[in-house]
């Protein structure tokens, strides 16, 4: 039995939508005892009843806003209408970190002092980025390697090829046999693995290391574990934009796209559920409250602003990973190359689509 | 030993914060959980994970390298040297005997009793003054 285009890209919406839900369902108990919603407490507070009426509040807001964004996203696919399914992916990012500040007001009452203790591991610190350069350089070898397979087949190339898919499985996209028309998924995704490079760079030479406050806890590091997650969604991005690449040899991208989607998922859930427990068990031994950042400097709960922390980047307080102190300059600096230059340039490839 | 060589600071206290890395860091220097010839973090890697300024843990290097605790040299950041055998400077001798006087009557007065001070300090003493185990691995 062949699954209809339309049943496998509501399949794919759906999982991605799950895994949305799922990440923000998770978010209450991901974060350090001392800290909830990004408000410094006492880390008996997440047991209290008020703790937990904040928390299914909040929960049934993301799962609110996570069906209306996939609806959004499933209609403007259906209709074809690009507008409404960038507003569905806009609302699917945006709709749980509303919930999130709204989450961070209410538990704000409930803030105590931040520990004015601050602590440094004198240990040396892992700056190389994980594997080496030559591992670090193997999403930039999948795309050199694509491009010289395109090039040793070039004469199989179409004049005009499709490039894009709607809902239907209808081609409604298409590029000609030119330079750009076939090389730019790889300029595009050689760009972007770069940008994703400097990230790791910044990261494991730039974030701050949290200082160690429990048995084991030296043996953490989560530049390094977060420079390792870059590298995989490096590559993942590479083989996604080589299988574009390769369309026009191949004729229609078939399930390819969904079964890379779909491990990248799978992945991302194994990877989140480990690490959240691991953050968990090691921070439940501090006995310092909060992170010794001042509740004030994380605005609406999710952006830090701290002129007098000299860290360009620092351990969010709500979710997995690191954000950055927008009032340092080189902060605003990586913003524009990894998230503001990307996406113009998407949206800027998207609207010369021929 | 991971959490031996940690650095901690409190930044609601009257003393100066790079007093307090300097303090920290020459404890760990006595005690001697560095070798000779270990690198230090550099200032900029320790002021971000202390979340102070720069010039502050410079200062504090600067002076641990005036004791003749550090070597610092550009590029290499902050090595630690061989300091077996501490300069005998009076002056700082005569300072650092009406400091502990006076911190010694401070504690008396906030009611610590003799015997524990006593006690504390001479499990002090041995334990700073006994030869490293790193080097003597």
């Amino acid at each position: 039995m062949i699954a209809h285009p339309q049943m496998i890209f509501g399949s794919l919406m759906l999982a991605v939508a799950a895994f949305v839900a799922w990440v923000f369902w998770s978010l209450p108990n991901g974060s350090r005892p001392g800290l909830f919603f990004s408000v410094t407490v006492v880390p008996s507070f997440r047991d209290s009843a008020e703790a937990a009426r904040i928390g299914s509040c909040f929960r049934m807001q993301v799962l609110l806003l996570v069906v209306i964004g996939f609806g959004l996203v499933l209609a403007g696919a259906m209709l074809d209408w690009a507008a409404l399914l960038i507003l569905g992916v806009l609302w699917l990012v945006a709709g749980p970190l509303v919930a999130v500040s709204l989450a961070h007001a209410k538990a704000l009452p409930h803030a105590v002092a931040h520990s004015t203790v601050r602590e440094a591991s004198l240990a040396p610190r892992r700056s190389q980025l994980p594997g080496g350069w030559i591992v670090q350089l193997s999403p930039f070898a999948l795309l050199l390697v694509t491009a010289a397979y395109v090039a040793a087949h070039w004469k199989q190339i179409p004049d005009r090829f499709p490039v894009h898919w709607g809902v239907n499985g209808v081609p409604n996209g298409w590029s000609t046999r030119t330079t750009m028309g076939v090389y730019g998924p790889l300029y595009f995704g050689a760009g972007l693995v770069a940008m994703i490079s400097l990230l790791a760079y910044a990261v494991t030479h730039a974030a701050r290391r949290l200082p160690a406050s429990g048995a084991g806890d030296g043996e953490r590091d989560h530049p390094q574990r977060m420079a390792l997650v870059l590298l995989a969604v490096e590559l993942f991005v590479a083989a996604m934009l080589s299988l574009v690449a390769l369309l026009p040899l191949m004729g229609s991208p078939g399930v390819t796209p969904i079964v890379i989607t779909a491990v990248g998922i799978v992945i991302g859930v194994i990877f989140l559920s480990r690490w959240q427990s691991h953050g968990i068990s090691n921070s439940a031994a501090s006995v310092h409250p909060g992170d010794g950042t001042p509740d004030s400097c994380w605005k609406l709960g999710l952006f830090y602003f701290n002129p007098d922390d000299p860290a360009l980047l620092v351990e969010k307080r709500v979710g997995i990973g690191y954000t950055i102190n927008f009032a340092r300059g080189a902060a605003w600096v990586i913003l524009v190359l990894t998230v503001v230059l990307p996406l113009g340039l998407a949206a800027l490839a998207i609207r010369n689509r021929p | 030993m991971a959490n031996a060589r940690m650095l901690r600071i409190d930044l609601a206290l009257p003393r100066p914060v790079y007093e307090q890395i300097v303090s920290g860091l020459r404890a760990l220097l006595v005690a001697g959980e560095f070798v000779p010839g270990e690198q230090l973090p550099t200032v900029r890697q320790l002021a971000t994970d202390l979340g102070v300024h720069h010039n502050t843990v410079a200062e504090s290097y600067r002076l641990l390298a005036g004791e003749g605790w550090l070597d610092l040299r550009r590029r290499r950041g902050a090595v630690v040297l061989d300091r077996e055998k501490p300069r005998p400077i009076t002056a700082e001798k005569h300072g650092f005997r009406q400091r502990l006087e006076e911190l010694i009557a401070k504690a008396i007065t906030d009611g610590v009793p003799r015997a524990a001070l006593a006690a504390h300090m001479a499990a002090l003493a041995k334990k700073l003054g006994k030869p490293s185990k790193r080097r003597g691995r």
